[in-house]
This record gives structure tokens, C-alpha cells and sequence, in this order.
């Protein structure tokens, strides 16, 4: 889709600024159309916006504990991600924020507190802890128990503007999720009876925990922003003089890699670009080519799309992934599946990179789930009736390279095998919220 | 860099204007991008001064001018009178063997014929290979009037339609070689004092075949079909008369072409058809006739089938093609590119590709992307089926993509460039179909063999 009509085009920026002026259920059905518009599009912009949005949930729903947080986030997170369903780094954000409410959460639990007298009190201590914990944490309930009082639309707007069952200190003293039989437990508290002065105090530690939430969201968005500098440190261990380095499509994560190598080391780089279309320009990547010609690195543009020819003479393929999922396999534009084929083949090495908040924890079924498909009359025409008529015309816009065709994932806390994806998925995702997108498609 | 970027702009426009010949030879380039400075009082900017470089480009345009006319009586007439014939005898005579397909040699840099691009870039800011392909061949538009005063009118125009592509698949250029060259034979006289058999090859054959490869690198099925010829020319007894030689030699020719490709053709196209069966759905890439055929053929049998066409992106020739096939009423899935590549080889019987080339360590040689659909489908467990004319299976062993090859002279560019070709290797083909039956890869060397034989 060719976005690049300037000015009334909405974008990650003119969005961005529109935030503050804006109320925050219309900011939310902004983003949500500009995401299934792919006015926003890309895993860079989608997950800074995500986390602006997020940042605003925080700061500007109604919430009055860690429950109803977590709702409002997982709830906001839900559409966003289901409005762009290929974009998985909006669902890795979201679970970020989640994990990151919950260990606030677990850290002012652990602060001693002496008196700590929940709104929930009324109700039986320990049926409290375990609803709670129960309700938030095993998405999997929700799918088996779906005739739980949960699973009526609706409930968990509800619970957070009046349900102010729990408090933090009950929430995270909880037993382990596994116990489902608490789970249609949860509307029993609901007296919202709750005295002043507990009023008080459960609002101070609300004060103090979304300040802690929006820290640490903003070091979220800290890390989106540093990410490429990140990736880009660790080039030199990867790229040696004499090198003949293949690029896909680079994208900027890829172009900073290569330049900061081109500091060092005298290498040649392949750029495979994209089949020449309409509303292209006639030569691609060119101001990337001038950074390298700068550099007196040697670039040729490679026109073909079969890269197996190439193999032969390359020695390292870089992919830019717009996603990792769990298994390995890397979501990257339409061509890259063939490319780390050939290179595999030909036993070269595949080297992807992409930032840490670009690895999902979810490893969708089968390719068609997360790929995109593009537009496909930018390459055959339109007018032509033959075709049009009579012939199936399909353009593959990302496609899924198999984690078996990748050696390397570069982000930007190191080099990792894929053996090792599941240990930074187990440190930057709680398993609770790893199913979070599936709770609202399994209530309806 | 930054010159470089200045020389190209205001050297465009034909200047006249005396730069300083003191440096001209040196540095041409600087040159350029001084000529537009105001000339130094010194010379006296006379006709003589101008620089090497701009001279030349001067003397290419007159020639260019004087060209285009020629070239338009020659297409007009198609046979002009004599004249050129005798002219044999002044020839320089066999100038080695011709020069095949990536076979190494250079570029032919400082050969006779120069490389004309297009007429707004400057002759001398030839886009520059990339180092690391600088042993490929490339295709190169000759002017006719820069070819060997020995070559034939015939085979100008031909080698005119390899350069510009419009005959491009190893077969077609066969035959129209072939073609050419009974015109050639057709034309000639034997000197007093000499022999059909001792002249014809070194002085007459051997210049159009070097103006031919100077053109476009000769493919695989040409070299063999010039060392069959070759060796039908030395086998013609001395005593034979001219007449009667040639006459023989053209007939041989028409069996040859009659056997090795219009029967060939038929027998892979029927063969490759009948392979394909109901409810099957065959992939193929890009566009070859062969396979266009034998898709059509099964069609016309009643086969209920469809084709999942994947097109090479930078060069659309499969729109054609999968319009003629669903013309003929194939139901078709046209795939721009080779992106995801596997779920659209997801419901696919059979890969159906056409070789330009098969090497004799089973390798096929074929338009460059062929060897990445091989690689997934074979990958996936779909069957991989290659169809290919005997005249193209050569002695050769290739084991990477870039031993042959050619580079794309259309869109080499000083940013862009493209392999036309690329090797398959064994392991990723299923059969090969050729006119003497179905083999596996690994067949070719004794399928060459039995070509010995024959």
C-alpha cells in the first residue's frame, strides 16, 4: 500500500501528538483504525505506539488496584492487537506492561507494610487472594471455564469502576494460578464498602504504583528507541573485513548494523531490493547506498529474486525480522524465506536482527496466520481485463522464514542461539499473560 | 566519489568546447567536469584539441547517425547485394575458438566492437561490474557498422535480436543460428585455389561466430550445435563441388534442427502433458514455451488441472503466460514473486521447469530463481521436473551459480544488477524430460554418452 501520500495522512507522529488533547477512549478507536487502516504500520512504529497508548491507560483510566490495572491494559491490548493481528510486537508490549504491573505489584507487596487493611477485607481472607491471582493469571481457565461469571461481556468495565474487591497486599500473598476452582469466585467482594481511611491508603499506593508503571513503561519506550544502537554495537563481531553481506530489503535496524561495521572493516554488501512497482523509487535504499559509498564500502543493488545464484559469493545473509516467535521462525518481508533457503543451502550464514521486544511469545499454527498479503495491483494492472477476470493474482507483502533456516538472532541484549529464545521469553514475559489476546475472542 | 557524481551530469550534453589536452589522455574524467569551466586562453580551440576522449565520443556520434541509416536499409532489404562476400579472403582469419558462455574469458574489453548504451549516457561511464562478478559475460549492443566487415547480413540482424533479448531462450537462439548460417553457406563461393572444407570454417564461419558471442555469450546448445556443424564442414570431401557441398550442408542442417529441436520439442511437450494428471496442481516459474506447451497439450487432453504460475519480479514474462494458459481455460494462480514461497507451494503436485542447460553433473542451469523454487518444493517433498533438448545438455559440470552465468546487460546500472541464470543442483531435481525419455540428474553423463554414439 503506498503511503506515502504526505499531508492529510495520518502517521505515528501526528498521532502521537494528537494524544494529549485528546480523551482516552477516542486516542484508543484512533489507534485502533489507524492500525487496521495500516496507517501505522511496521513492528518499530506499531510498538511505540502501542506503548504511548499503554502509557496513557495507565495514567488516565480509572483504576483503583493492581486487578482492574491489569484489566483496563490487557482489555486496551486486546484491541489493539486484534486490529492488526500480524503485527505480534503490539501483543509483546502489552505483555511487558502486564508483567511490569504485576512485579510492581510483587514489590510493594514485599515492602513491609504494616497496616494494610484491604477494601476487600469483608471478605474471607484467603477466597480473596485466590480469585484474584486465579482471575489474572491463568487465561487458560477462561477457556475451559468459560461459563464462568467472567465470561459475560461487559463484567470487567464493571469491575473496575465498581468491584474494588482486593487490595495489593492480598493480591501477590496468593497462591500459585492453578487452582480454577476459585475462578467464578470473583463477584463475591463486590461491596465496594470500603472506609475512608482504607480509601486513603490503597490511593497512595495506586499513586506510587502507576508512577512505577509509567517508569517503567517509559523505559520500554527507552529501549524501542535504542534498540538499533544496541544492535548496531554488536556488529563488529559479526561483520569481518572482506565480507560479502546479502541484505533483504534493509530495514534501519539493518542499515545501522552494516554502518557501524563500515567504521571498522572493508566489506561488500548485496542489496536485494523490492520487484520494481509502481509508486517506487527508481533507485532503492539510496540513501543508504550514499552512507556506504561514503564509507568506500562497495554495494550492488541485486535485481534478481532468486538469490541462490548469488550464494556462491556471499558469506553472510542479514534479515531484518519485523517479528521472532517463539519457535525461531522470523516474520520478515515477502522474499526472505527463499534468500535464508539459499543461504542455508549453500551453507551460509543467516544472521537476524531485531530488538528483544520484537520476540513473541506466541508461535502462531501455520504461516498464513501471521503473514500479510499485499496489494496486488501494484504489480499487475488493474485494467487489464485478462487478468483481472480470469486469474487468481496473489503478492506476498512479510512471509514466516523457518526457524530452521536461521543461525543467528542478533538483539539488543546479545547473540543468541535459538535454543536460548525460550530463556529471554521466560525473563521478559510472565506466563500468565502470555494468552492474554485469546481471553476476548474465548468470551464471546 | 563526489567528481564522479559531477563528471556524468555536464558531460552529457555533447561538448565542443577546448578543455586543456595536456592531461588528456590521463584523466579523462577530470576533464569532464573541468570542461565546463571557461576554456585557459592558451589553445586555440581548433578541432584538434579536443581531447581523446571527446573525440572519440564526437566520431561515435557521426558513425551513430551514419548507423541508423544503415541499419534501416539493411533490415529493409534482409539480403543486400555481395559486396561483402569476397571480402573473406582479407579476413583475419580463425581467431581461436569462440568464446562460450562464462567461460572465463574477459570482458572483451578493447575488442573491436564497443559497448553502445544508451544514447544520453557517455560511452566511457560504462557501468561497472562488481568486482566479484567480473568474470561473467554479458550481452552487448554492437552497431552494425562496428561489426567485422566478414559478417554476414543475416547473422548482423541476428546477433542484433541476442544483445536486445528478443530472442532470448537457448533453443530459439539455436534455431535461428542455424538459420542464419545456411544464409551464410548459401552465399558462398569457394576461392580459386583453396577447398570448402579448409576455407569455409576458419575464414568464413569463424568471424560470424565471434561476431555472434561478441553479441550475446553463446549458449550451451549453439556451442554444441557450431562443433556439429564444424565437424560436417570437415568431413565434405575436397572434391566435392561447391554446389553440392553446400546444398549437403543444407540439408543437414534442416535434419539437424528437424530432430534435435522441432521433434525434440514435440516428444518433451507430449511427454511432460502426460505426466500431468487430474486434479493435480503444477507450479511453474516465469515463462518457457516447452512448458507452456505441454501445459496446453494436457489441457487439450481433458485434464482437470490447475497452475500455480510464479513469476520472476524483475522481469514479468510469466503475465503472458498465464494469460494464455487461462485463455486456453486453466484455472491460474498468478504469484508475483517468490514470497512465501512456501504456502504458495503448499497444495502443489508437481514442479514443472524448463532448463536452458543441463551440465553433466546433473546440475540444470535455468532462469535465475529457478533453483529456489526447486530448493523449497524438494524441501516440502513435491517433485521437481525439469524438461530439456539434448542439444543442451553439455559436457560441462558446474556446482555453483556463478562458474556460468550471465549478467543482465538491461539492467546492469551503477546500482543495479542481475544474474540472468542459476544452477539447480542434482539433488533438488526429480527427472529430467528429454527427447530420449525420462532420466534422473545424475543420467545426463550417460545420456552424453549415448549422444557420442549417435
Amino acid at each position: 500500500m503506498p503511503s506515502a501520500v504526505a499531508g492529510y495522512a495520518p502517521n505515528l507522529d501526528k498521532y502521537l501528538k494528537s494524544l494529549k488533547g485528546q480523551p482516552l477512549d477516542l486516542s484508543i478507536e484512533n489507534l485502533v483504525s489507524l492500525l487496521k487502516r495500516r496507517q501505522i504500520k511496521g513492528a518499530e512504529p506499531c510498538a511505540v505506539a502501542t506503548a504511548h497508548i499503554i502509557l496513557q491507560v495507565v495514567a488516565r483510566s480509572k483504576w483503583q488496584n493492581v486487578d482492574s490495572l491489569l484489566d483496563n491494559v490487557s482489555r486496551v491490548g486486546r484491541k489493539l492487537a486484534s486490529a492488526a493481528p500480524t503485527e505480534l510486537v503490539i501483543g509483546n508490549i502489552v505483555r511487558r506492561v502486564l508483567g511490569l504491573i504485576r512485579d510492581e505489584a510483587a514489590e510493594d507487596r514485599n515492602e513491609p507494610q504494616s497496616e494494610d487493611p484491604s477494601d476487600g477485607h469483608a471478605t474471607p481472607p484467603d477466597a480473596v487472594p485466590n480469585s484474584t491471582v486465579a482471575k489474572q493469571d491463568s487465561a487458560g481457565d477462561y477457556l475451559n471455564n468459560s461459563p464462568g461469571p467472567q465470561s459475560r461481556p461487559g463484567l470487567f468495565v464493571s469491575q473496575s469502576a465498581v468491584n474494588i474487591p482486593k487490595s495489593l497486599f492480598h493480591l501477590l500473598s496468593a497462591s500459585p494460578p492453578a487452582d480454577p476452582d476459585h475462578v467464578p469466585g470473583s463477584p463475591f467482594a463486590g461491596s465496594g464498602t470500603s472506609t475512608p481511611q482504607h480509601h486513603k491508603n490503597s490511593s497512595s499506593q495506586v499513586h506510587a504504583l502507576r508512577s512505577e508503571v509509567i517508569d517503567g513503561i517509559e523505559e520500554i519506550k527507552d529501549e524501542i528507541s535504542q534498540v538499533d544502537d544496541q544492535i548496531a554495537a554488536l556488529a563488529d563481531v559479526q561483520i569481518h573485513s572482506g565480507d560479502y553481506l546479502l541484505v533483504h530489503r534493509p530495514s534501519p535496524t539493518v542499515e545501522r548494523f552494516i554502518l557501524r561495521a563500515a567504521l571498522k572493516r572493508k566489506f561488500t554488501v548485496l542489496i536485494v531490493t523490492e520487484p520494481p512497482r509502481k509508486h517506487l523509487a527508481e533507485v532503492q535504499h539510496a540513501s543508504f547506498r550514499k552512507k556506504l559509498a561514503a564509507a568506500k564500502i562497495t554495494v550492488v543493488n541485486i535485481l534478481n529474486g532468486g538469490l541462490m545464484a548469488y550464494m556462491a559469493r556471499v558469506d553472510k545473509v542479514i534479515l531484518g525480522a519485523a517479528a521472532i516467535v517463539a519457535n525461531g521462525g522470523v516474520i520478515s518481508d515477502a522474499g526472505a524465506a527463499a534468500i535464508a533457503r539459499a543461504a542455508k543451502e549453500s551453507g551460509n550464514a543467516v544472521i537476524v536482527l531485531g530488538g528483544i521486544y520484537k520476540l513473541s511469545p506466541e508461535t502462531p499454527f501455520g504461516e498464513d496466520e501471521v503473514i500479510e498479503w499485499a496489494d496486488p495491483s501494484s504489480y499487475v494492472d488493474f485494467a487489464d481485463g485478462q487478468l483481472v477476470g480470469s486469474i487468481d493474482v496473489r503478492t506476498a507483502a512479510t512471509e514466516m522464514v523457518p526457524a530452521d533456516l536461521i543461525d543467528t538472532y542478533v538483539t539488543n541484549l546479545g547473540t543468541h542461539t535459538r535454543d536460548h529464545l525460550s530463556t529471554l521469553i521466560a525473563d521478559h514475559y510472565k506466563p500468565e499473560d502470555i494468552d492474554f489476546h485469546l481471553w476476548d475472542d474465548a468470551r464471546r | 566519489m563526489a567528481t564522479e557524481a559531477n563528471t556524468s551530469a555536464p558531460a552529457e550534453p555533447p561538448q565542443a568546447p577546448a578543455p586543456q589536452n595536456t592531461q588528456n589522455e590521463a584523466q579523462p574524467k577530470d576533464q569532464k567536469s573541468k570542461g565546463e569551466q571557461p576554456a585557459k586562453g592558451g589553445e586555440a580551440a581548433g578541432e584538434k584539441k579536443l581531447s581523446g576522449a571527446e573525440l572519440k565520443k564526437k566520431a561515435k556520434e557521426e558513425k551513430a547517425a551514419r548507423r541508423a541509416q544503415a541499419k534501416a536499409a539493411q533490415t529493409s532489404q534482409g539480403q543486400p547485394s555481395g559486396g561483402q562476400e569476397g571480402a573473406g579472403d582479407g579476413g583475419k582469419g580463425g581467431k581461436g575458438k569462440p568464446k562460450q558462455d562464462g567461460q572465463g574469458g574477459g570482458q572483451h574489453k578493447g575488442h573491436h566492437a564497443k559497448p553502445v548504451a544508451a544514447p544520453v549516457v557517455p560511452k566511457e561511464v560504462k557501468p561497472a561490474v562488481p568486482e566479484c562478478f567480473g568474470h561473467l559475460s554479458m550481452a552487448r549492443r554492437i552497431n552494425i557498422t562496428q561489426a567485422d566487415k566478414d559478417v554476414d547480413p543475416a547473422v548482423l540482424v541476428l546477433g542484433q535480436h541476442m544483445s536486445t533479448f528478443a530472442l532470448s531462450d537457448s533453443i530459439t537462439r539455436l534455431e535461428a543460428t542455424l538459420y542464419a548460417f545456411k544464409k551464410v553457406i548459401d552465399s558462398y563461393t569457394t576461392p580459386i585455389g583453396t577447398t570448402f572444407s579448409r576455407h569455409f570454417t576458419s575464414h568464413v564461419l569463424n568471424p560470424q561466430i565471434d561476431y555472434l558471442t561478441a553479441c550475446r555469450p553463446m549458449c550451451f546448445s549453439m556451442g554444441n550445435a557450431i562443433r556439429w556443424l564444424k565437424l560436417q564442414i570437415s568431413k565434405i570431401d575436397i572434391d566435392l563441388p561447391d554446389l553440392e557441398a553446400k546444398k549437403l550442408l543444407c540439408e543437414s542442417i534442416d535434419n539437424f534442427i528437424h530432430e534435435r529441436v522441432t521433434l525434440a520439442d514435440f516428444v518433451i511437450a507430449s511427454t511432460a502433458a502426460d505426466l500431468i494428471e487430474d486434479d493435480q496442481v503444477v507450479l511453474t516459474y516465469a515463462h518457457h514455451h516447452l512448458v507452456q506447451r505441454a501445459l496446453l497439450q494436457a489441457q487439450e487432453q481433458g485434464k482437470q488441472f490447475s497452475v500455480v504460475l510464479i513469476d520472476d519480479a524483475f522481469e514479468r514474462v510469466g503475465v503472458e503466460h498465464s494469460k494464455a494458459l487461462a485463455a486456453a481455460g486453466i484455472p491460474v494462480t498468478y504469484v508475483s514473486d517468490l514470497g512465501a514461497l512456501r504456502s504458495n507451494l503448499r497444495d502443489v503436485s508437481v514442479v514443472l521447469v524448463a532448463a536452458e542447460a543441463m551440465f553433466s553433473n546433473g546440475a540444470m542451469y535455468a532462469r535465475s530463481g529457478t533453483c529456489d523454487i526447486a530448493m523449497a518444493a524438494k524441501d516440502l517433498g513435491i517433485q521437481v521436473v525439469a524438461l530439456c533438448e539434448t542439444i543442451n545438455f553439455t559436457e560441462r559440470v558446474s556446482i555453483d551459480s556463478l562458474t556460468y552465468n550471465e549478467i543482465d546487460p538491461e539492467r546492469l546500472s551503477d546500482v543495479g544488477f542481475r544474474l540472468l541464470f542459476d544452477t539447480t543442483r542434482d539433488r533438488y531435481i526429480s527427472t529430467i524430460i528429454t527427447e530420449l525419455g525420462n532420466a534422473s540428474p545424475t543420467a545426463v553423463p550417460a545420456i552424453l554418452r549415448k549422444l557420442e554414439e549417435l
